[in-house]
């Protein structure tokens, strides 16, 4: 099975975003990188795939800046075969049609019979680039997947729907799946592995230009505040008091 | 005529049974040593025994360690009465040498007999008080195994013979003695029959049995003492016993590294092909010969506060469990045999190793083990420990904060740079993050002002030491993080470095320097202790009852008691000691990274330490650590009953600080 993982390097979210006066994206400096969290469990999910399977090939990509090769190296580690960076020092601030359609244009010749992405990137946070590249692919696509079982030309998906539901899909290969957390836990790379990813293949495809941005992002900055908090002082019997008494203000008790 | 004050060297035995005599002994003395020789494939399983150069000081060492009885008389009490036991039959043993060198070297040879006149008097005399103690010893002994329970728990099969026959050897031995006086002394020299009481006191009960009863009950018992003394030869290598040869051997086979030093490994070694310890082929000859020299006195048990809080860890089980892969000779499993839930529960607090009388090295197993899991199989003691992992990686702290906010907690403190500053204060994660701690950091800035001493920060520069990644296995981590900050302490050409964290300050100082930085590193405590003795700031005393709660890695590993309790005194506060402190303190629980992982087995370490610190009646417990800090703030949290502070040394010495400055004064 030929297994293509998209992953994305985000800004950890401990860090301190500062967006510059009229910029519409966070400017980079003083920021702790990591893989995208929910894009680990895809790369966990091909690599649990490719041992249940006894075979199969998996493919990890990224379009970003340099600093994404750091993702794709700890792809490597935990279990890829080979990388694929799409350098674009613009990665960022591109959107989701422009990122799915840099991929796909390399991806499409590719024949991959599974892709594997992120439910979402925990910066950017829109969802859409799994549903584009699935759609520029020509792809069925199984969206916020958190459980995966996969044979020879058939996966079995279990999705996590509102309200604490489930429902169980199958589909046939080839396919793509967005994985959500609590698909699986991402390994912790071994150090042989570290050692070994090292000689992995590792191609950089430098992306040509892309059709322009369908979106224009207008503003970008932390919301003015609504609400006011109110902090409440006193003794714990008068702060509980309190407490109970805003809640039943507020009708949130009965 | 006074007679000579000597005695005829088997006297009684017939000359023709000497010959036998002589062949058990050869006999005896094969199996033993062939009892020590049949192990010698078992140690040669591990890495080749690298033959340590400086032989001759390790001898030495070793022969006093022994002689001295240092590391057995550290358990007060017990330690004592085997020190006791030890120079009783020690001086049989020496009794019975200086005998074959009369009787078989120089009379034969030269007719030299040295067992007269005074000396033979104080020889006697020697022997027979050594006899009594080492009988009164051993039946002490029997009592405390056959009816302490704990002691009963561990009873070994062979045990009640090594028992009967040391007694057997002692009760005939006298009985031999009074059947020759009864014969050769009572009567005819009473004068030196003083010298022997016990024999004495035999032979006067025994005399009515008459010279001929009395010649065939000697020669009888003589037999069955020689045959007795055999069996304890023979007994040696495979009972208890054999402490007696391999806790001195153990002895010779001591690392000579600081204590805590951990093998940094070579992780670019394209040959090894397995990292940290798996099989017994993994470790070292002294790893496996430890597993021998280990008697399972319980001493590190007892004082293990993973095992003292109901967790699947025994410092001295871990140890017998790895003797038994070894000696199954199939290169089977360490981690199976030892359990990852006890090899996770370690908190490397080292109290195992301080207290050991055979100097065995429980934790470099410990880690050794867990590297193996970390770096072969990518596990950890938990999920959270996996992300802590993670964070360090991404942020450079285990907590996950971003690393340009490193430096938030010091916004308004001043620093000079790095090259103008008399330390670096390397203030650590929890210093930098933990927001309890950061008031312990501002704590420290505020003496370092006091006492005139210029301070710089790396800030979003400084990293993790790596400590915790590095106990729990993850010397891949440790080392790059070890690495980058070296390489940042180099560009910046640090001098000396402060630390507020004693794991910092193990890492920095010592772990470092393999990693090629050798640089002055002090805690603050040895700093400010030093400071105050030069006058260099002036503290207000206040009247308060306090008690010191020791960090591991300031005591246990770096022998720091002293700066403490001195900068203590200097605030006026009464200290009152806990019982387990100093050499013997417990953990607080935070340590051997376990500060990053959930304690889900048995109770909390801490909060057995804190109702430690509660039973002083003091008011506040004073700890300089930020993890003991962490974990004691926790745990007096849980108390019931009085409550107790948690406080680092450094807040309460700057709450002495007199308002005014000092230096204007001056």
């Amino acid at each position: 099975m030929k297994i293509l993982v998209c992953i994305k390097q985000v800004a950890d979210l401990e860090s301190r975003f500062v967006v510059p006066d009229g910029a519409t994206w966070f400017a980079e400096t003083d920021l702790a990188f990591r893989i995208n969290e929910y894009d680990e469990f895809a790369i966990e999910a091909a690599v649990q795939i490719k041992t249940a399977l006894g075979e199969g090939e998996i493919t990890v990509v990224s379009l970003g800046p340099a600093r994404a090769s750091d993702g794709l190296k700890k792809a490597l580690a935990m279990g890829a075969d080979q990388a694929v960076h799409l350098l674009d020092e613009q990665g960022p601030v591109k959107d989701s049609w422009q990122v799915a359609q840099g991929i796909a244009d390399w991806a499409k010749p590719e024949g991959f019979d599974l892709v594997l992405t992120g439910m979402q990137s925990q910066d950017r946070g829109s969802g859409q680039v799994s549903i584009f590249l699935s759609e520029l692919l020509e792809l069925n696509s199984v969206s916020c997947a958190v459980g995966l079982d996969a044979e020879a030309s058939l996966l079995k998906v279990e999705r996590e729907l509102e309200g604490g539901l489930r429902a169980m899909v199958e589909v046939s290969t080839p396919a793509l799946v967005s994985c959500q957390l609590g698909l699986n836990t991402p390994r912790y790379p071994t150090l042989p592995n570290i050692m070994k990813a090292k000689k992995k293949p590792f191609e950089t495809i430098e992306v040509g230009d892309l059709k322009p941005n369908g979106q224009d992002v207008q503003w970008m900055g932390a919301p003015t505040s609504a609400g006011a908090a109110e902090l409440i002082e006193g003794d714990l019997a008068s702060q509980v008091a309190k407490v109970v008494s805003v809640l039943k203000e507020k009708n949130l008790v009965g | 005529m006074a007679l000579e004050s000597t005695r005829e060297i088997y006297w009684n035995i017939p000359s023709g049974s000497l010959p036998l005599m002589y062949l058990l002994s050869f006999v005896a003395t094969g199996v033993m040593l062939w009892g020590f020789y049949r192990r010698l494939k078992v140690y040669q399983q591990g890495q080749p025994w690298v033959v340590w150069p400086d032989m001759g000081s390790r001898i030495l060492r070793g022969l006093k360690l022994a002689l001295t009885q240092k590391k057995v008389k550290k358990q007060k009490g017990i330690g004592q009465a085997h020190s006791l036991f030890f120079w009783g039959f020690g001086v049989l043993f020496i009794g019975t040498v200086l005998i074959f060198i009369q009787a078989d070297i120089l009379d034969p040879l030269f007719g030299v007999k040295f067992l007269t006149g005074g000396f033979y008097q104080f020889y006697s005399l020697s022997l027979d008080v050594a006899g009594l103690l080492a009988l009164v010893m051993i039946v002490g002994m029997f009592v405390r195994r056959m009816f302490v329970p704990k002691m009963r728990a561990a009873i070994q099969p062979a045990d009640l013979w090594l028992y009967l026959d040391l007694g057997l050897i002692l009760a005939t031995g006298y009985l031999i003695e009074g059947l020759r006086m009864a014969v050769t002394e009572l009567v005819q020299n009473p004068e030196l029959a003083q010298y022997s009481p016990v024999g004495h006191g035999l032979a006067q009960l025994l005399y009515p049995l008459g010279e001929e009863s009395l010649r065939a009950w000697h020669l009888g018992i003589w037999w069955f003492h020689m045959v007795l003394v055999m069996a304890f030869l023979g007994m040696i290598p495979f009972t208890r016993l054999k402490h007696i040869v391999l806790t001195p051997a153990n002895y010779l086979l001591f690392s000579p590294t600081p204590k805590g030093h951990l093998d940094t490994l070579d992780l670019e070694d394209e040959a090894a092909e397995s990292f940290g310890l798996a099989t017994p082929s993994d470790l070292r000859f002294k790893d496996i010969f430890d597993t021998d020299a280990c008697t399972s006195c319980q001493r590190c048990q007892d004082r293990c506060p993973a095992y003292n809080t109901d967790k699947p860890l025994s410092p001295m089980k871990l140890i017998e469990d790895l003797g038994k892969v070894c000696t199954d000779m199939e290169n089977g499993s360490l981690i199976d045999a030892v359990g990852k839930e006890a090899l996770f529960a370690c908190t490397t607090c080292s109290a195992c190793m301080e207290i050991c009388p055979a100097e065995i090295e429980h934790i470099p197993k410990i880690i050794g083990m867990r590297r193996n899991l970390a770096l072969m199989e990518g596990e950890f003691a938990g999920e959270e420990v996996a992300k802590a992992m993670d964070a360090m990686e991404v942020n450079g702290n285990p907590l996950g904060y971003a690393p340009a906010k490193r430096a938030d907690w010091a916004d308004g403190l001043s620093f000079v740079p790095v090259e103008e500053a008399d330390y670096l204060y390397f203030t650590g994660c929890y210093g930098s993050f933990d927001p309890r701690s950061q008031q312990v950091a501002k704590a420290l800035v505020t003496l370092a002002e006091a006492a005139g001493v210029k301070l710089a920060i790396l800030g979003p520069q400084e990293k993790c030491c790596g400590e915790p990644a590095r106990k729990m296995g993850n010397e891949y981590l440790y080392q790059s993080l070890a690495a980058e900050n070296i390489e940042m302490f180099k560009e910046k050409k640090v001098k000396k470095i402060v630390t507020s964290c004693p794991h910092c300050y193990q890492t920095l100082g010592k772990d470092y320097k393999d990693m090629g930085f050798d640089t002055e590193v002090v805690h603050y405590t040895e700093l400010l202790a030093q400071l105050w003795k030069d006058f260099r700031f002036q503290l207000d005393k206040k009247a308060q009852d306090v008690t010191y709660h020791d960090s591991c890695y300031l005591g246990r590993y770096n022998g720091i008691f002293d700066a403490p309790r001195e900068l203590l005194a200097a605030t006026g506060a009464q200290l009152t000691e806990m019982s387990a402190c100093k050499e013997e303190s417990f953990c607080c629980g935070a340590g051997g990274g376990r500060i990053l992982a959930e304690e889900n087995l048995g109770t909390r370490i801490n909060n057995k330490r804190a109702s430690m610190a509660q039973e002083t009646g003091a008011d506040t417990v004073v700890s300089s650590c930020p993890f003991c800090l962490t974990m004691m703030e926790d745990g007096t949290k849980n108390l019931e009953g009085d409550s107790v502070k948690a406080m680092d040394l450094a807040e309460l010495l700057v709450s002495c600080l007199p308002t005014q400055t000092p230096t204007e004064e001056k």
